[in-house]
């Protein structure tokens, strides 16, 4: 339906009864959009505030003042130097990682993490994925309001404690591994996080005495990490190591992108931007990898929506998250940019865009749009086995016509690994890793020495 | 309450075509003042000019009647019966994607003072925050028990119909697929990754200490039992444990 003001029928409600609708004619409610969205396209949007802080001067106050124990990215993590918006710099270490994996992720796109950890491969870098690690809980919190700053607290501090001590299960000294960060929620929740914990004593003061309780306190006191790193941040600074890595030809893919909401838009002074990638007015990480392996990035005017995800929205109203989904993502990502795939760099996004597609048929929206994560397109263009690695058989949407369009032979790959499934029925399964490494304590714990990273491998 | 007598005052609030008992004006001045008292209250709030950019730019007000600026000002002018009203539905529509708080010229954060309003909405046991949460409890069960939030056996075409016939395209049994992940902690159905027995008990500590175990028990009293058996029964695996080591 169009009610002459240009926008289909769409109108926002909530406004209360002052409301009046402006009434504009078509044109000028077109050149009013276009006014807006030329602003809103805009980074300096995102910088015209005042009292932004950067809170890591407000942490080496405290650790100063002995009130704090930072986990530092020292050299051996092979730190690189990233831009964040304000043209701050962010330390991203780029080896001896420690995965801090997503539910999500690891539930129902289990491609994600397993294309992540078979580049570090690749490029020889150390790491290690354990079972000493629980969720964030923020996915959980977001959702329903179960949850509260102080256990938000206390499970960013337990985690990013056991990735602190984790390599003495190998007689290696702590703060060995840095934690990475999987899940764009838990990056910004523990973000969040930091920053309050940075500010109040009170929190300090009572998270203190439960991680004292668990023995996760280290000289007595708080352990903070230096920088909360998020996985496409790894990516985004490898990105010309993945580079020099790709065996396929990638230049006639149209990819869209989807920023995720809690990787930029919680404690937006944090993300990464590139004055060379989309004239910095977006946020650098995925498009930047894409960039780099030469597929045609295009720009597509609902960027900046969410996916519709909502936390409990994907659970029990689903209607509102396959709606804005498939209309204000998917709809234009095809329509208005001609995309072959849509790229994006976090949990939700990548389940809810991808997920909710199939029930367009229902309403005659049959875009079939392939969804991935920009970690797995990076892993299949340098050549990663399509089932075994990048794991796209959980993925609903038409990842076939994509492999198609890059040459891959996804019928073949689907053979072996079908083949390969025999096999572990059998019992024969392969690894990324030496399984051994991936029980630090407890039930279960073997205690075995240093590996070196040939053995690792 | 300093702020609260500030603001107009109305005695009792309450539907007149409901047979609801009106709430008396403690009750919401009880709820204003927990909103308040959380740590994140004054950095999530700093003033408002009613310029709306949060709601133009909300994907919850696409699609209900729910607008991020309608929260900030009924926060903002400290109007209880509002706010009590808001808690009744509004605040479950927030899709929590924080477009709000990146937009705000202010450095407001709707959506997280809308998650302040939600925990004041399950301390209080309101009807609304368990309404909306019984549906949710499948997942709330699984993340108490085990530190992980979601899990393979939790995602099939049963439960998920509308997203297609089948949740993978390779037809085999669960297990086996999740063998054929090559992460041995991701060869797992019952939980997104093998967690270790320690690292979910130290979970309950904290679920203990902050008050969490609390809020579930006023929100739904069965699912508080259920969680509370596993958690003995997985204390008891660990003491067993231990105590065969010793």
């Amino acid at each position: 339906m169009n009610n002459g003001n240009g926008n289909n029928g769409e109108r926002f409600t909530g406004h209360g009864p002052e409301w009046r609708d402006s009434n504009l004619s078509p044109d000028d409610a077109r050149t009013a959009t276009a006014w807006v969205e030329q602003v809103i396209n805009k980074r300096s949007m995102e910088v015209n505030k005042d009292r932004v802080e950067d809170v890591r001067d407000a942490m080496w106050e405290l650790e100063k003042d002995g009130e704090i124990v930072v986990h530092r990215i020292n050299d051996e993590h092979q730190p690189r130097i990233a831009k964040t918006i304000y043209g701050w710099d962010k330390k991203i270490p780029t080896n001896q990682l420690w995965h801090h994996k997503s539910c999500g992720q690891c539930g129902n796109i289990p491609g994600y993490p397993a294309s992540l950890l078979w580049l570090m491969n690749e490029m020889d870098i150390r790491y290690l994925d354990e079972t000493d690690q629980t969720s964030c809980t923020a996915w959980n919190y977001h959702g329903s309001g179960i949850g509260n700053i102080e256990s938000l607290a206390a499970v960013f501090l337990r985690n990013f404690h056991q990735a602190y001590v984790s390599s003495r299960a190998q007689g290696l000294p702590d703060g060995y591994f840095y934690p990475l960060v999987h899940c764009g929620t838990s990056f910004g929740n523990y973000k969040e996080v930091r920053a309050y914990l940075l500010h109040s004593a009170k929190l300090r003061e009572s998270v203190k005495k439960i991680l004292g309780k668990l023995g996760r306190l280290v000289d007595g006191k708080l352990l903070i990490p230096e920088e909360i790193v998020h996985y496409s941040e790894w990516v985004h600074m490898m990105r010309g190591d993945i580079a020099e890595r790709q065996t396929i030809d990638v230049s006639n893919i149209r990819a869209t992108i989807h920023p995720a909401c809690h990787v930029y838009k919680m404690v937006p002074q944090d993300a990464i931007y590139d004055d060379n990638i989309l004239g910095g007015n977006r946020v650098a990480v995925s498009t930047g990898i894409m960039e780099s392996l030469g597929t045609q990035v295009i720009d597509y005017s609902t960027w900046y929506d969410c996916c519709g995800f909502g936390f409990r929205h994907i659970i029990s109203e689903r209607e509102f998250t396959r709606s804005f989904a498939l209309d204000r993502k998917i709809k234009v990502a095809v329509e208005e940019a001609n995309a072959d795939v849509m790229i994006g760099h976090d949990t939700g996004c990548i389940t809810t865009l991808d997920k909710n597609q199939w029930i367009g048929k229902a309403a005659g929206k049959d875009y079939n749009l392939p969804v991935l994560a920009d970690v797995q397109f990076a892993a299949l263009a340098c050549g990663a086995h399509p089932y075994k690695i990048v794991q796209s058989h959980w993925h609903a949407t038409a990842t076939e016509t994509l492999m198609e369009k890059m040459g891959i032979d996804w019928q073949a790959r689907k053979a072996e690994f079908e083949a390969y499934l025999v096999e572990v029925e059998a019992g024969n399964y392969d690894s990324l890793y030496d399984p051994r490494l991936a029980i630090t304590s407890g039930p279960g714990f073997q205690p075995i020495k240093q590996l070196e990273k040939t053995e690792q491998s | 309450m300093e702020h609260a007598h500030s603001t107009r005052i109305q005695e009792f609030i309450g539907d007149p075509v409901s047979d609801s008992p009106a709430i008396g004006r403690e009750e919401m001045e009880e709820i204003f003042q927990d909103i308040q008292a959380d740590i994140r209250f004054d950095h999530e709030l700093n003033g408002c000019l009613n310029c709306g950019i949060c709601t133009a730019t909300c994907p919850a007000a696409h699609y209900y009647d729910f607008s991020p600026r309608e929260i900030v000002q009924l926060l903002w002018t400290e109007n209880l019966e509002g706010i009590y009203d808001a808690m009744q539905e509004k605040i479950w529509a927030c899709a929590q994607c924080y477009t709000c708080a990146a937009r705000c010229p202010f450095n407001n954060s709707p959506g997280g003072l809308i998650m302040l309003m939600r925990e004041a909405a399950i301390k209080h046991g309101m009807e609304s925050a368990k309404n909306v949460l019984r549906p949710f409890s499948r997942v709330m069960l699984k993340l108490i028990s085990t530190g992980n939030q979601l899990s393979p056996d939790m995602i099939n075409a049963d439960g998920f119909p509308d997203w297609g016939p089948n949740i993978s395209k390779i037809n085999a049994p669960l297990d086996i697929l999740r063998k054929a992940i090559p992460m041995p902690t991701l060869n797992t159905t019952a939980t997104a990754w093998e967690v270790n027995l320690t690292t979910s008990v130290e979970l309950y500590t904290i679920w203990e200490e902050t008050g969490v175990l609390d809020q579930l028990e006023t929100i739904d009293e069965n699912l508080y039992d259920v969680i509370l058996d596993i958690m003995d029964e997985k204390r008891e695996d660990l003491a067993d444990w231990e105590d065969e080591q010793a």
